[in-house]
């Protein structure tokens, strides 16, 4: 790395406090104060009696005083004021003890009494000030444990409550998204409900008629004809009222307001049944079919009936978009939801390929109207895709159709997995 | 053996003319039209016919009605009936005759063929059980 300006510490201010109150006279004293007290008190008598013992061999060396500092500095530091004062005391008269039995250098004897009473004030005030400063900084650590207690307990709640906000906010999410698909399903259920009971009443008023137009074109076909041209009309006739029954039987599929009878399924079954309805036609319009499937994708909850109807539906549209026979291929795949939630599970893809001729461009904007189609008249109703667009939307899903770069056509469905408990 | 007689009630005399007529030629039953469906309990006791062709929806007595009385009625109630309804599409009738119990639904327009495999099926189930119980296709 390149730093410019790096200052080095010596590596003394870069440990810790624990450390650095374990090395030296911090661990030192860390050690002697586990010990009772007693024993302490003890041990520092006798530090002071050898200190007087080095007085009195010395006579009047004023340094040897200084000495008593240390069982006095470790006394309060370790055991606190109390034990501070009663060493400085006992050091004052171990001084004046020492003094007196040295008097020999002396020429009065109320001067020792004076020196060990200045000493034994000075040693208090010593005591005082090393006391005061071990009990602020007890103090202080005191207050900094509760603070931190404190804090810890804080931040504590308010983890549970940043908690318990994400889940309101991923339950008021996930009732926003059940109440807008609640919405649409109701809105498009009453809109339907109307658009299904005209489409029966026209149906009804209009298979009467082309029954007996049906009849009508059976019986002269029955009894046959001498003239051809009378022969193919009748059959023209009875081909029109074919087409106009289809017609109307898949308008009012499309206009029926059925409810979805949802049922968890294998997305790779309804495939099959689909590909399995399709197969005679396929076979006759010399069409294979390819199967790229990921079979560990999850169930889905989902009308099966209609499902297949989209899938034959789009089967269907490929294959009469190569007419010299061509490859369908259907794949499956993994997907995540065009919502773009990542906290969502994972919806499942299905693409249907053909080898056609593809889209054209002036058409994509249509290809979902009902009655639009690109196939011969009497070829195609035009509501295969309104269809499918449709069962896609109510089950939740979508569909997108776009051309392939290699040629053909590509319908793009989008299933996303329900929550787990309506599975 | 005398021919089948089949009685077909429908508001629409269109509809039961033609059907007289394609029923007649193609399958050589004995047909008996009637449009008024009120009445088509007493054409039912007068004619003895061995299935009905009946439409669901008409004026005064609908398909439905008219289905309770003869099965009511202990001279007709084994007599098999079809219905014929503009309600349904292809996918509820499977393209084909639906049978709920002992009644047959088709989903009009229907084609002569189609109305006569029907009948005759029908015929075969519910008029002579027990002659053709080892030879049954359906």
């Amino acid at each position: 790395m390149n730093v410019p300006f790096q200052v080095r510490l010596p590596s003394v201010f870069l440990t810790d406090d624990r450390t650095l109150q374990e090395s030296g006279w911090f661990g030192c004293a860390r050690t002697v104060s586990g010990w009772p007290e007693p024993a302490i008190v003890g041990l520092l008598l006798g530090l002071v009696m050898a200190v007087g013992w080095v007085d009195y061999l010395t006579g009047v060396e004023l340094s040897v005083s200084l000495l008593y500092l240390i069982p006095i500095t470790f006394g309060t530091r370790v055991a606190g004021r109390s034990t501070g004062n009663m060493l400085a005391l006992a050091s004052a008269g171990v001084w004046l003890v020492a003094d007196l039995l040295a008097r020999h250098t002396y020429g009065h004897w109320f001067s020792p009494v004076w020196n060990a009473l200045t000493l034994a004030i000075s040693f208090l005030v010593v005591v005082a000030l090393l006391a005061s400063l071990r009990e602020a900084n007890q103090g202080l650590e005191q207050t900094v444990a509760r603070r931190t207690k404190a804090l810890q307990a804080e931040n504590a709640q308010r983890r549970q409550a940043e908690e318990e906000l994400r889940h309101a906010l991923s339950d008021v999410r996930t009732a926003h998204v059940e109440l807008q698909r609640t919405q649409f399903e109701l809105v498009e259920a009453a809109k339907m409900e109307s658009v299904g009971r005209l489409a029966a009443g026209v149906a009804h008023e209009v298979k009467n008629p082309l029954m007996t137009l049906s009849l009508g074109a059976d019986y002269f076909l029955n009894r046959g004809s001498e003239n051809q041209d009378q022969a193919q009309l009748v059959q023209d006739m009875k081909e029109a009222v074919h087409g106009a029954r289809n017609v109307i039987n898949v308008l009012l599929d499309y206009a029926r307001p059925r409810p979805l009878q949802r049922t968890s399924e294998d997305i790779h079954n309804l495939i099959e049944n689909s590909l399995t309805l399709v197969r005679h036609q396929l076979n006759k319009q010399h069409v294979t079919v390819a199967r790229e499937f990921d079979m560990a994708l999850p169930l889905l909850w989902l009308d099966r009936t209609r499902i297949e109807q989209v899938f034959v539906n789009l089967f269907t549209n490929a294959m009469q978009a190569m007419p010299p026979g061509g490859t369908l291929t259907v794949r499956t795949l993994a997907s995540i939801p065009l919502g773009g939630d990542s906290n969502a599970p994972a919806g499942v893809m299905v693409e249907v390929d053909d080898t056609g001729h593809g889209i054209m461009p002036e058409n994509t904007g249509k290809l979902f109207e009902p009655f639009f189609t690109t196939k011969p008249p009497g070829q195609g109703t035009g509501l295969g895709l309104a269809i499918v667009h449709r069962v896609m939307e109510i089950h939740g899903g979508s569909i997108r159709l776009s051309n392939r770069k290699e040629g053909g056509a590509r319908a793009t469905l989008q299933f996303n997995t329900e929550p787990k408990e309506k599975l | 053996m005398s021919p089948k007689r089949i009685l077909v009630v429908d508001d629409e005399p269109g509809i039961t003319r033609s059907l007289k007529l394609n029923l007649e030629s193609t399958a050589g039953y004995e047909v008996r039209t009637e449009n008024d469906s009120a009445r088509a309990i007493d054409a039912a006791r007068d004619f003895h016919p061995h299935l009905i062709l009946l439409d669901v929806l008409m004026p005064r007595l609908d398909g439905c009605d008219v289905s309770a009385r003869i099965h009511a009625d202990p001279e007709l109630k084994d007599t098999p009936i079809v219905f014929l309804t503009a309600l349904a599409n292809n996918e509820d009738t499977g393209g084909h005759a639906v049978v709920a119990g002992s009644t047959v639904y088709l989903a009009k327009p229907v084609d002569t063929d189609e109305l006569i495999k029907c009948i005759e099926q029908t015929l075969l189930t519910t008029v002579q059980p027990r002659r053709h119980a080892f030879s049954l296709h359906l």
